[in-house]
């Protein structure tokens, strides 16, 4: 029922559609208005967090429901170098993937160890949530209020500078920075280590066999997809201008699978249409308490029960009737004659 | 420490662990019988509290015993009503599907949960009194017994016997166990397993819903009520071994005095000693305290 398969077109391809969404995202603030541009900059941000997330998931048949614990250490690392340490922008942004790489390989490599499953997806929920706990009660990073007042950072290169909280500028930043980060995910997709991972995926047993190192692959993408979590977190700091406990809780953790799910887990650009289409969701709810989770479960449960290759799935259902089940009833009708 | 300290620790931990079994029971029969983990358990057990306090609100308010039990009472069939409801249209469809989406699906459903409870009753707290009988404490020494706590306690006590009783001592019970074991010899000899499966997803809502009605005024009523509580059942069945019902009972207990006992010696840290315990279990035991190896 589930395509096993990860499905990207090929790679220069997927780098067209890249390079098409970051033209039409620079339009943004020229058609829209303020309110808008922001929910726009989320878009990008969580759309590399659902991205990231589907590294584990729809590529490497992982299934955590943690993730929020590298956004949140992503966003608060962002948020102490940049505001307590003076720590330039673009460098705290390196720091703080290499926060997320280092938790990522820590959690890792015990819950990798030791778990598979559910319990795997348990096991990182309740390491996301002593995160949590451990934020909300330390002092210096301002417990359960967080840290607010994050000022925008300026980019210097020798005599070259650019304000970024000036106008739409560190709008624009983030659209370059995700745009990275998106083709630095799609490039591990179609590296060796990504196809061996989708043989982990289908047959973990199989691939162990044929000498994949499986548990050390995971790990490997695990951290990765931490790195990458946590960059996104880390450019929530300034755009967002506060982090707060609520980044690590295991709700947020919810989140990239929602984008996921919706999109289409088995699709490279299907936990980006799910950002996309769940803020929009969001945005036309936010009048009516209850509603946004309302339809956000309820699109949810139709994807999980009758539709689970997502958006893109039943797009690729309509566009291209399957003519590998055609062949299969052609045979079958066959057979009974 | 005083003799009365350690009382009133013991007292707030078994309220704990007995409020959060009351919660964690119907989990973890429905997780042992379909293999199913429901996040939305905690969701339909927050329906059960609001659903009890509209009751007692419509009745006149949750000042007499009988309203109180009640209350608690409907909230159970309501809720076992719903569980029908989404056993027909959610659980049977994810017979056959991988693990993962199972877990995701549920989560949908605490989703919907949560947004059904916030569009009928709003974002407003709500707290309710306890029925005048259960208002107040006796004072043994110098240590203080609230009256509500030792009702949950036994409550607790009471849902915890009558499960065994039902699961080891009677018929249908004893089906739904073997239908636990193998379901496909079960259904070899006859049995209508998928007519056991929903009355297991009844029995197992029932008791979230009694659950809520029997702590809504042991608790604050908010839209957060649901995540709070499945984190909390998921770790008590998880330490028991998930499936069996001692386990839950026992892990409950354990969590609830490793929580109580955390929080006198690092009162900085509430919650950390649970999230703590609940980790090295699942890393040194996965299986749970009283669950048999399987994974």
């Amino acid at each position: 029922m589930h395509t096993s398969r990860f499905l990207g077109g090929g790679q220069r391809r997927d780098h067209l559609i890249l390079l098409a969404l970051m033209l039409a995202a620079l339009c943004v603030p020229g058609v829209l208005n303020r309110g808008l541009v922001f929910i726009a900059g989320m878009v990008w941000i969580n759309a590399v967090f659902g991205l990231s997330f589907n590294l584990l998931f729809g590529l490497s048949g992982v299934l955590s429901f943690g993730q929020a614990m590298f956004f949140a250490a992503g966003a608060y690392a962002a948020a102490v170098l940049t505001q307590q340490m003076a720590v330039p922008f673009v460098a705290a942004l390196l720091l703080a993937a290499l926060v997320g790489a280092v938790l990522a390989a820590l959690v890792g490599v015990v819950a990798l160890r030791r778990s598979e499953g559910v319990y795997f997806a348990i096991l990182t929920l309740a390491f996301a949530e002593l995160l949590h706990l451990l934020i909300a009660n330390t002092a210096f990073l301002g417990r359960n209020d967080g840290l607010a007042g994050l000022a925008r950072p300026s980019l210097g290169f020798g005599s070259w500078r650019v304000d970024l909280a000036a106008g739409d500028n560190f709008y624009y930043f983030i659209v370059l920075a995700c745009g990275l980060l998106i083709a630095f995910i799609r490039w591990i997709v179609d590296t060796p280590f990504g196809r061996a991972l989708q043989a982990i995926k289908q047959d973990p047993e199989r691939a162990e066999f044929l000498g994949i190192p499986v548990r050390l692959h995971r790990l490997v993408i695990f951290v990765l997809a931490g790195a990458t979590t946590a960059a996104a977190g880390a450019l929530i700091a300034p755009w967002a201008q506060i982090v707060t406990p609520e980044l690590a809780h295991w709700s947020n953790s919810t989140n990239p699978i929602l984008y996921t799910l919706l999109g289409g887990s088995a699709y490279f650009w299907g936990p980006v249409l799910g950002a996309v289409v769940l803020s929009a969701v969001f945005y036309l709810t936010r009048t009516l308490v209850g509603m946004s989770d309302m339809v956000t479960g309820l699109l949810l449960l139709v994807v999980v029960v009758s539709l689970p290759g997502g958006i893109l799935g039943l797009l690729a259902r309509w566009t291209r009737p399957a003519p590998a089940v055609r062949a299969r009833v052609a045979i079958e009708t066959e057979g009974s004659r | 420490m005083q003799a009365a300290d350690i009382v009133t620790l013991l007292v707030n931990s078994l309220t704990w662990a007995m409020a959060t079994f009351l919660v964690a029971a119907g989990l973890t029969l429905v997780f042992g019988t379909l293999h199913i983990l429901n996040f939305s358990h905690g969701g339909f057990f927050m329906i059960g509290a609001y659903a009890a306090y509209s009751i007692a609100d419509a009745l006149g308010g949750s000042g007499s015993m009988a309203v109180y039990l009640f209350g608690s009472l409907a909230a159970g069939v309501l809720v076992a009503l719903l569980g029908l409801v989404v056993d027909r249209l959610v659980l049977r469809r994810l017979a056959g599907v991988e693990d993962a989406y199972v877990l995701i699906a549920t989560y949908a459903l605490l989703l919907v949960c949560e947004g059904s409870t916030k569009l009928l009753w709003g974002l407003n707290y709500h707290s309710v009194m306890p029925p005048a009988v259960l208002d107040g404490a006796w004072i043994a020494g110098n240590a203080v017994l609230p009256k509500l706590s030792l009702f949950i306690v036994a409550a607790g006590v009471v849902v915890f016997v009558g499960l065994e009783y039902f699961l080891n001592r009677t018929g249908p019970g004893r089906l739904v166990k073997a239908i636990a074991a193998d379901p496909w010899m079960a259904r070899l000899l006859g049995v209508n397993v998928r007519l056991v499966y929903t009355a297991t997803v009844a029995i197992g809502f029932a008791l979230a819903g009694l659950a809520g009605g029997l702590l809504v005024s042991n608790q604050t009523l908010s839209p957060t009520l649901a995540s709070a509580f499945v984190i909390q059942a998921f770790g008590v069945i998880i330490i028991g071994g998930m499936g069996s019902i001692s386990g839950a009972f026992l892990g409950a207990i354990l969590l609830g005095l490793i929580d109580a006992f955390g929080q006198w010696v690092l009162p900085g840290l509430p919650g950390l000693p649970f999230f703590v315990a609940m980790t090295l279990i699942l890393l040194l035991r996965p299986q749970g305290l009283m669950g048999k190896a399987k994974h």
